[in-house]
Formats: C-alpha cells, sequence, structure tokens
C-alpha cells in the first residue's frame, strides 16, 4: 500500500496546483475568456471502484488518455460525464445550439483541453523534479465508466495488491461563465512508478529543505 | 503518422528519424541530407538510398511538416509547407517559425514547442480553440469565407540516437470540417428556430380551441367523433350527454352505409334543412342545453374531416322566449286597450246623446225667453255636448282602425286622389285646381278605406292651413328600395318643428278651437293608419313655410 508523508502528499498537491494553475492561463487566454480551474481535492485509491467516479458505472464518459513514461510510467486521464464534457467544449467555443454530440472538431477541442491540462500536471511535476517525461499524443474515448479500464477488471483480490495500478484522483472543477463543470483527472500508475515517485519526491523535499 | 502514439525515445532503429535526422549537428546535416536527396547520386549507398526514400515520402505527404531543433530553428520543411505559406524550404531551413512569419505565431503554439524540446511533451492544437495558427493559405475554393486555412496540429518530440530532443510539427487541412460544422450549427440552429416557433404557434391555437366557449368536434370519414377541446370532452364525457355523439352523427351529411337512426323529436330543436340547427343536449349531471349545430368541412392528408361546433344558446333561447311572452303580452294588453275604448267611447255615446238632446231642447225651448246669461250657458253647454260628440265619433273612428281593417290588395293611388278630390268637392271643401297631382302616382299594397281616410285627412288638413286666397297641395310619389314615399305638401302656415312629433299624438291641437275647425285626431289616425300598413309618417315643415307630409309605405308586405 502506498504510504506518503504529508510533506509528500502536499508537494505533489502543489505540484499539480501549479499546473492546473498554467493550464487555466492557458486556456482563458485561448478562449478569450476567462476560465478558472481549481483542484478541490486529490485522493490515491487502489481499486477503481474505490473511486467517487465509478458510482455510476454505466454513465457515459469522454475520457482524454496520455500515456506517460520516463522515470515513472502510466496514463492520465482527464474524464467528464459525456454531457459535462459537451457543456464544457460549448462554452469554451461560445456555441449557443448544441449538436446531440460532440462533432468531430468539438471533440479534438475537448483533446486539446486535456492535452492542456494533462501536459500542465506532467510537465509541472517533470520541470520540478527535474527529469523529462515523455507522453503520446491524446487520444479521445467515450465509454461507460466502469469500462474506462477494462484491464483492471477482473483482478483476483490477492493480486489486487501486488499488480492492480494506483490512481491519484484529482477532482478538477472548470469555472466558466459563473457555472461549474466538474471533472476528474486520473494518473493510473503501477506501484514501482508510485514508488519512484514518491523517491523522487523526497530527493526534490530534501534538496530545498537542506 | 500523427496520430502515432508515442514514439521510442530510444528506439535506435527508427528509421524515420534514424535516416532522415541523424544525431550531430541537425542542421547542417539535414542540410546535405536534402540536397543528396534531390540531386541524384550516381551510385547511391544503402543509406542514401533510405533517406531519399523517406524525404520523399515526407514530401509527397498530405500534410505539412515542420521539423524544429533544439535552438528552434528549422530543419525541415516538406513541399506542402511550401505550397501552403509560400516560403521555399531552402529560405526557411536554420530560421525560426518567428523569422519566417514575423511575430504572428500565437502563445499556444510556441509554449507547445518549447515544452515539446525541454520536456519532451507532445500537444495538439485544434482549429476550434484556436484560430488560424500559422498563417497559411486556404485551397482556392474556400479563399472566400476564410482568409486564412483552418489547420488541426500536433506537435511530437522526436528523440535522436544521440539523445537530441527534436520537434516534429504536423499540420493538416482542416477548412473543409470547419466549414461542414459551421454549416451544421447553422442548419441545427434554423431547426431550433423552426421548433420553437412551431411549438409556440401549436400552443397559441391549442390554447385558443381549448378556451372557445363552443365545444369543437372533429368526424373523420369512417364516423369517430373527437372531441377537440374541453367544453366538447364535457359535452361528450361520462358527465355529458351520452346520446350527443348519435345525434351529432345523424346530422352529419353521408353517415355512411348505416346511418344512426333519427334522434327523438324533443332533441332536434328546429325542423332540418332550414339551414339553421338546434339540438337539446340533456348532460348526465344539470340542466339542459340547447345547442346550434355548425357544420363545416375540411380535407387533410387526403381525408374528408368534419369539423361540428356546438354553441350554447341557452341564453338566446330564454330571450326568445321573454320577447315572445312580452310581445303576446302587449297583444293582449292593445287588445283590451281597443276593446276599452270602443266600449267607453260606444257606452258613452247614450247618455251624452240624453245630455245633447235636452240641452238643445232647452235652447230651441227657452232661447230669449230668460235672460242674456242664461242663453251664453245654454249655447256653451250646446256647444260642448257638440264636440264631446265629435271626439267620441273619432275615438270610435280610431279603435276600428284596428279592430274593423280589411285585408290589404293593390290600390292605385291615381283612382284615390280622384275619389278624395270627388268628395272634398261635394263638401264644397276644395275649389276645382287646387289640388296639383304628380302624373306618376304609383299603385300600393293596402287598405283601399283606411287609405282614403288617411290621404283625405292629409290633403283637407293641407286645404285648412293653407293660404286662403290661393291654397295648393301637392301631391307626389318617389320610390325607394323597400317602400314607396308619398308627400302632400302644402303651403299653410307650417308647423313649428317643435311640435313635429307632438302633432300626431290624440286631441293634440295647435290651435284654438275658434281659429280651426276639428278635434285634433286627425293625424294620431293618420298615423294609426300608417303603422297598421308597416309605414311611417313624419312631417318637413317651418312656420309660414308650408308643410309637407311623408308617408312612407311598405312595398312589401309579406313579413306582416
Amino acid at each position: 500500500m502506498i504510504d506518503l508523508s504529508d510533506l509528500e502528499r502536499d508537494t505533489i498537491t502543489e505540484l499539480i496546483n501549479i499546473g492546473v494553475g498554467r493550464a487555466a492561463a492557458s486556456l482563458s487566454e485561448m478562449v478569450d475568456q476567462s476560465v478558472e480551474l481549481t483542484v478541490p481535492s486529490i485522493s490515491f485509491v487502489q481499486r477503481f471502484s474505490d473511486a467517487n467516479l465509478i458510482a455510476a458505472p454505466t454513465e457515459v464518459v469522454s475520457a482524454v488518455t496520455q500515456s506517460f513514461n520516463g522515470p515513472f510510467n502510466g496514463d492520465a486521464l482527464l474524464v467528464f460525464p459525456e454531457k459535462r464534457s459537451l457543456e464544457l467544449v460549448r462554452r469554451l467555443l461560445k456555441v449557443d445550439v448544441p449538436l446531440d454530440s460532440l462533432s468531430d472538431l468539438e471533440q479534438e477541442a475537448l483533446m486539446e483541453v486535456g492535452n492542456i491540462i494533462l501536459n500542465a500536471c506532467l510537465g509541472s511535476i517533470s520541470n520540478v523534479l527535474g527529469h523529462p517525461i515523455n507522453c503520446s499524443m491524446p487520444v479521445f474515448r467515450k465509454c461507460q465508466s466502469r469500462d474506462l479500464m477494462p484491464d483492471i477488471y477482473p483482478v483476483s483480490r490477492q493480486d489486487a495488491e501486488t499488480t492492480a495500478p494506483f490512481l491519484l484522483i484529482l477532482h478538477v472543477q472548470f469555472m466558466l461563465r459563473e457555472d461549474d463543470i466538474d471533472g476528474y483527472v486520473l494518473f493510473v500508475m503501477d506501484l514501482d512508478s508510485i514508488q519512484t515517485l514518491k523517491q523522487m519526491v523526497q530527493r526534490y523535499l530534501a534538496h530545498t529543505l537542506s | 503518422m500523427q496520430h502515432g502514439d508515442k514514439t521510442p525515445p530510444e528506439d535506435t532503429n527508427a528509421p524515420a528519424t534514424g535516416a532522415g535526422f541523424p544525431a550531430g549537428s541537425a542542421r547542417t546535416k539535414n542540410k546535405t541530407m536534402e540536397a543528396s536527396g534531390k540531386t541524384a547520386d550516381p551510385v547511391p549507398s544503402h543509406a542514401n538510398w533510405g533517406a531519399e526514400l523517406y524525404l520523399t515520402l515526407l514530401d509527397t505527404a498530405d500534410i505539412g511538416v515542420i521539423t524544429i531543433a533544439q535552438d528552434k530553428t528549422i530543419m525541415f520543411w516538406n513541399k506542402w509547407m511550401e505550397k501552403a505559406s509560400g516560403h521555399k524550404a531552402a529560405n526557411v531551413i536554420g530560421q525560426t517559425l518567428d523569422d519566417v512569419f514575423g511575430h504572428a505565431i500565437p502563445t499556444r503554439l510556441q509554449n507547445g514547442i518549447r515544452d515539446c524540446l525541454t520536456l519532451g511533451m507532445p500537444a495538439m492544437i485544434s482549429p476550434s480553440l484556436n484560430k488560424a495558427v500559422l498563417p497559411l493559405r486556404p485551397l482556392p475554393q474556400f479563399t472566400e469565407k476564410f482568409p486564412q486555412m483552418q489547420q488541426s496540429i500536433r506537435i511530437q518530440p522526436v528523440r535522436t540516437t544521440s539523445n537530441t530532443l527534436l520537434c516534429s510539427i504536423t499540420v493538416r487541412d482542416v477548412t473543409l470540417s470547419v466549414q461542414r460544422d459551421l454549416l451544421l450549427r447553422r442548419q441545427a440552429a434554423e431547426l431550433a428556430e423552426l421548433v420553437t416557433k412551431t411549438r409556440r404557434s401549436e400552443d397559441r391555437t391549442r390554447a385558443i380551441l381549448q378556451n372557445t366557449i363552443d365545444a369543437i368536434l372533429v368526424a373523420s370519414e369512417d364516423g369517430t367523433l373527437e372531441p377537440l377541446n374541453a367544453r366538447a370532452q364535457e359535452l361528450c364525457g361520462p358527465q355529458g350527454d351520452p346520446e350527443i355523439k348519435n345525434i351529432i352523427r345523424f346530422l352529419l351529411p353521408d353517415s355512411g352505409s348505416n346511418p344512426p337512426p333519427k334522434p327523438p323529436s324533443d332533441r332536434l330543436l328546429t325542423d332540418l334543412g332550414t339551414g339553421v340547427i338546434e339540438i337539446l343536449a340533456c348532460p348526465a349531471s344539470g340542466y339542459n342545453i340547447p345547442l346550434e349545430v355548425a357544420i363545416s368541412h375540411f380535407t387533410a392528408y387526403g381525408r374528408y374531416h368534419y369539423i361540428i361546433t356546438l354553441r350554447d344558446i341557452s341564453q338566446r333561447k330564454r330571450h326568445e322566449l321573454e320577447i315572445q311572452n312580452t310581445m303576446q303580452e302587449l297583444e293582449n294588453s292593445n287588445a283590451e286597450l281597443e276593446q276599452f275604448a270602443y266600449a267607453a267611447s260606444h257606452d258613452l255615446q247614450e247618455p251624452l246623446r240624453m245630455v245633447s238632446s235636452y240641452t238643445q231642447l232647452l235652447a230651441r225651448r227657452y232661447k230669449g225667453k230668460l235672460d242674456d246669461t242664461a242663453d251664453e250657458f245654454i249655447h256653451y253647454a250646446v256647444d260642448g255636448t257638440r264636440r264631446m260628440q265629435r271626439m267620441i265619433d273619432d275615438l270610435l273612428t280610431l279603435s276600428r282602425v284596428g279592430r274593423h281593417g280589411k285585408p290589404f290588395q293593390p290600390v292605385s293611388l291615381a283612382g284615390l286622389f280622384d275619389a278624395i278630390e270627388a268628395n272634398l268637392q261635394r263638401a264644397d271643401a276644395a275649389p276645382a285646381g287646387n289640388i296639383m297631382r304628380a302624373p306618376d302616382l304609383p299603385e300600393v299594397i293596402g287598405d283601399p278605406s283606411q287609405l282614403l281616410q288617411l290621404f283625405q285627412n292629409l290633403v283637407s288638413n293641407g286645404l285648412k292651413y293653407s293660404d286662403p286666397e290661393h291654397a295648393e297641395v301637392r301631391i307626389s310619389a318617389r320610390e325607394f328600395d323597400n317602400f314607396w314615399r308619398i308627400s302632400v305638401s302644402d303651403n299653410g302656415i307650417g308647423i313649428d318643428p317643435q311640435y313635429h312629433a307632438s302633432i300626431f299624438e290624440i286631441f293634440k291641437r295647435l290651435h284654438g278651437y275658434g281659429e280651426y275647425a276639428g278635434t285634433g285626431i286627425g293625424l294620431a289616425l293618420s298615423k294609426k293608419i300608417v303603422e297598421r300598413h308597416g309605414g311611417n309618417i313624419h312631417v318637413e315643415s317651418a312656420p309660414n313655410e308650408g308643410s309637407t307630409f311623408h308617408v312612407d309605405l311598405p312595398k312589401d308586405h309579406s313579413v306582416l
């Protein structure tokens, strides 16, 4: 089980907040309107089913995924319930007449939003920890929330402790035109990667505190 | 190509990166590569052959390919980019994007390149969130609507064998997609507006229909009746009249092969065929309601429908009944009044005759035998009884107009006035030649003796109140749409307009008994005769300018 000290947890939260702040500034400039992005909560869970996200397993979600590797490996996902993702894109694009589902271009816009946020989070970590992280291009998926990580299921209880990936879940809130749109950023990493991240955070803390 | 998931950074065998961009001074080497790729090498080595193939592939790709070195200078610029930007590869290699396009490069692209070169982060730049990132020319078919090409850009880190991080930019032309999206959006907006409008108009129509007081139903060809509004549902519903649908079906012009049975006669208030259909609805709850039925039709989707409107006419029926009752009462009271007038005048005659004969006897026997005052008193008594006698006679005549009228028949006015002139001459009341008649007097419909009485009255009135020297009475006729106007004019003393209405009242006199003879019943009698004929009488006059009496007699008496 992952065991982070308060200081380590705060550091990761801080790094992510810096990244998210950058992403918000970047988005605001692009869409020429105020975009505020906050991360009200960060949590680590081991089983995807532990996440609040899976409360409605059959809910259709839009997900932008980027894989990363380097000192630590995994997948980063920006996840919205489909309706909220439509709402987000349309507010960003200032579209008044909604279509039933995301058009190609709207989907691409959502991918870019995901790309900006995920890059910002990963970039912030990478920058501070002094290690480049290699990322893949974002991929868009629309699926039921329980199918977000199908490879996790089914996992036997015994194996779960060692093989199941860890989830770093960030609850993100977009504030656009006086309305909140809630989504999630998930970092899915295996145990080794989490340990590496932890070590790097410790090294960074030792360096900055010394 | 632009969707490649990831570029393995340490993959030394990756042919594109390995062959196209060998490690070391990427910029100079690349230039060499390009040169060697374009000038035909007489004996191409295996490495050169590979380089040439990949360069050709990149050059012929249908996307823009740019490679940026660590120092942000351009290392590679394919044919597609040359065409879209108007800048030849030879002129841009070694320059930065800012150098090539001026400072028109948005921050998003600059940050993307920076993050890619420093952190190895890929980026995608979508056309919706970013307007025309690179100033590229659109294809000719789009130039009218799009001054710049709409682009979808991917920025990807590329790691060379010597672990140098390069930035690969691919540019896709998505102008067509953007155009299609705009079109789709506009159509969606139009559709949404249309739906809103239709819905609003539908709501309005429904509200009008629902709130109409009349019950409205629609019947289709097969005889199915559908209540359209609340009132109709009420009438046809469980609290309504169970028979109403059958009655309506019976009233429809074509009720199919098996017409419903004729409803009981107390349900049909009017005879069919009169144009107005009135029925009686007997709802399960409450009072019976008389309804007026109107049936119209329309054709929709090739099928024939009837619209049935049921109007509650309880109020009207009540009024009709009230009017009928009032009329009856009026008739009764009129008849009673006439009866009274007749009886009174008739019965008064008997005692009056007694008074009259004895006062006359007094006058004959005792004139000059008593004193002068007594003679005078007796004279007044005799005169009074004579006048009363005449008034009672007149009253009798008046009451007879209604009671003893003869049936109407065509009456020639020319003949009528001949008779009047003869009567007047016999009574020595009319000097010859002072009654002037228009030549074209028509034939009217009426009671000949009453018409004679009427016009003789008017003519003799005219003569009576005329200039005694040269009295003149003119008779003329004028035709109107529905009536004849017969006018009798004199050149006499005239009547002040304030008396024009009152002169037709019974026993109304404008002058003392000494001045002009008569009881004052003449015009009242004339008015009564005219009214019996469904006509009108009025006067036009001013003092000393003569008077004209107009009698309007209807041409058609069918309504009477």
